[in-house]
């Protein structure tokens, strides 16, 4: 049985739903009027109002839909409109404990959902400062009161101000202070029409999260639906579905031939729910091109991009048979495990005997090291509890 | 106020939430075999490797029983 009862399974990508006083519980006072707040929109006779969030003058109609990308407004309705219709372990921390409990899981670090996996929404902001402000209050619910619900289990992930590097800076430094494990950074900045990762525009923010020994989590879809692939607009959502992963192996490639990781040799970084079966390949190729090409090019001409990703890089996945079985290629102190609670992709409340499953022909050892000693590495989380005696010698 | 019809930087799907529905049959399902197990296990006679096994399931399966029946309310 490779997935031994005493490992403790610490998923690295799951996510919150924001209850409706998230920011008018922490915005001054002359911000809470425009600040996001929940209002009841009402949908038709017979039907009870939907909840949604309205930001600025901007309304967001999404505090539970299920599948947005690729509806159109009139689709929606069949799907959670409010808070009641959802789990409580969506916005609850004591529930997502409890299902957490029933699932087998020990520990997880959940995105934002309104302010998009890494706070995007707050991009689009007319005032700035009420979007710092934004900011600042998120990331102080999930650290006073989201993880504060269950400390060691839920592992605080916060966002930034992407549009002020200084200001982000010093995010960094105040939510360290607080216990922030990681930071959420879009996979993709160029695409939010941000600078990109070729750019000088973040050394200092790299500098800064060098400094904390944090990782910057890149989760797919991050850098927005402007991004790749470029789907045909009459393609069916699933096309769509198949080439998400696709987002994480451009990350890759932006960052193995950019200069940034050169720069800051201690940045880690956490590739979120793209699988890792695709490493392989992308990274052959990187050092294919790097080989050929990199003589006339403004790249290094030292470092291949295969000892980049050794040093700097974890994937994780959730179900991805054929990177389990190349889990050596990829390398096994590169890989972590998720369960996508609270989306659908999941397998709660089963995930640990789906994880038993996926390991079965996986040495207990390398289990070990995948579902729980990389992330308590990367995120710098304390050391495992000793094992029973009984259970042999893990490396 | 106009409502945003698409979204233009969504993150792609992405709430896809578990329904209340799902949740619920998925729960369902777990206690089913959960139940089952702790049936093989009593009827196999249960020692002591056993009756940690047993304890650990039967607050697993009230644990899930007791979510479920919130779900429901």
């Amino acid at each position: 049985m490779p997935l031994q009862p005493w490992m403790k399974l610490i998923s690295v990508d799951d996510h919150l739903i924001e209850h409706p006083r998230v920011w008018q519980d922490r915005l001054p006072t002359k911000y809470k009027e425009i600040g996001p707040r929940i209002v009841e929109q009402p949908l038709g006779e017979g039907q009870p109002n939907a909840q949604m969030w309205v930001y600025e003058d901007r309304i967001y109609p999404y505090i539970g839909l299920n599948a947005v990308a690729g509806k159109k407004p009139e689709e929606y309705g069949l799907e959670p409109l409010r808070y009641d219709d959802m789990i409580p372990g969506c916005y609850d921390p004591k529930a997502r404990l409890a299902d957490m409990d029933i699932d087998g899981v020990e520990a997880m670090m959940c995105f934002p959902s309104f302010p998009r996996f890494c706070g995007t929404v707050f991009l689009e902001a007319e005032d700035k400062e009420l979007a710092l402000a934004c900011v600042q209050a998120y990331n102080d619910f999930v650290l006073d009161e989201w993880c504060a619900a269950g400390p060691g289990r839920l592992i605080p992930i916060v966002i930034l101000p992407l549009w002020d590097a200084q200001a982000a800076v010093r995010e960094i430094h105040r939510t360290a202070a607080k216990g922030a494990k990681g930071i959420s950074f879009p996979d993709l900045p160029h695409a939010l029409g941000l600078p990109s990762v070729h750019t000088d525009y973040w050394d200092p923010v790299f500098s800064a999260v060098e400094e904390t020994g944090m990782p910057l989590c890149q989760h797919f879809g991050s850098g927005g639906a402007s991004a790749i692939p470029q789907i045909a607009p009459d393609a069916p959502f699933a096309v769509m579905i198949n080439l998400m992963g696709t987002n994480s192996m451009h990350a890759t490639a932006d960052w193995v031939f950019s200069g940034a990781l050169h720069k800051h040799p201690k940045l880690k970084i956490g590739l979120s729910e793209g699988g890792v079966g695709w490493i392989p390949y992308i990274i052959e190729r990187a050092d294919y091109v790097w080989r050929k090409h990199r003589f006339y090019q403004n790249i290094n001409q030292e470092v291949r991009p295969s000892e980049l990703f050794k040093k700097h890089f974890h994937g994780c996945f959730i179900e991805d048979d054929f990177g389990v079985a190349n889990r050596h290629i990829i390398g096994v102190d590169r890989i972590t495990w998720e369960c996508d609670y609270p989306h659908s992709d999941s397998f709660w409340p089963a995930s640990r005997k789906r994880a038993a499953e996926a390991f079965e022909n996986v040495p207990d050892d390398e289990v070990h090291q995948i579902v729980e000693l990389n992330a308590r590495r990367l995120y710098n989380l304390p050391a495992p509890a000793e094992k029973p005696a009984a259970a042999g010698v893990v490396s | 106020m106009a409502p945003i019809d698409r979204i233009p930087e969504d993150d792609w799907t992405d709430q896809d939430l578990l329904t209340k529905d799902e949740a619920g049959e998925r729960l369902d399902v777990e206690i089913t075999a959960v139940t089952g197990e702790l049936d093989r296990l009593r009827a196999a006679g249960i020692g002591p490797l056993e009756q940690d096994e047993a304890g650990l399931l039967t607050r697993r399966l009230e644990a899930m029983q007791w979510v479920r029946a919130s779900l429901r309310a």
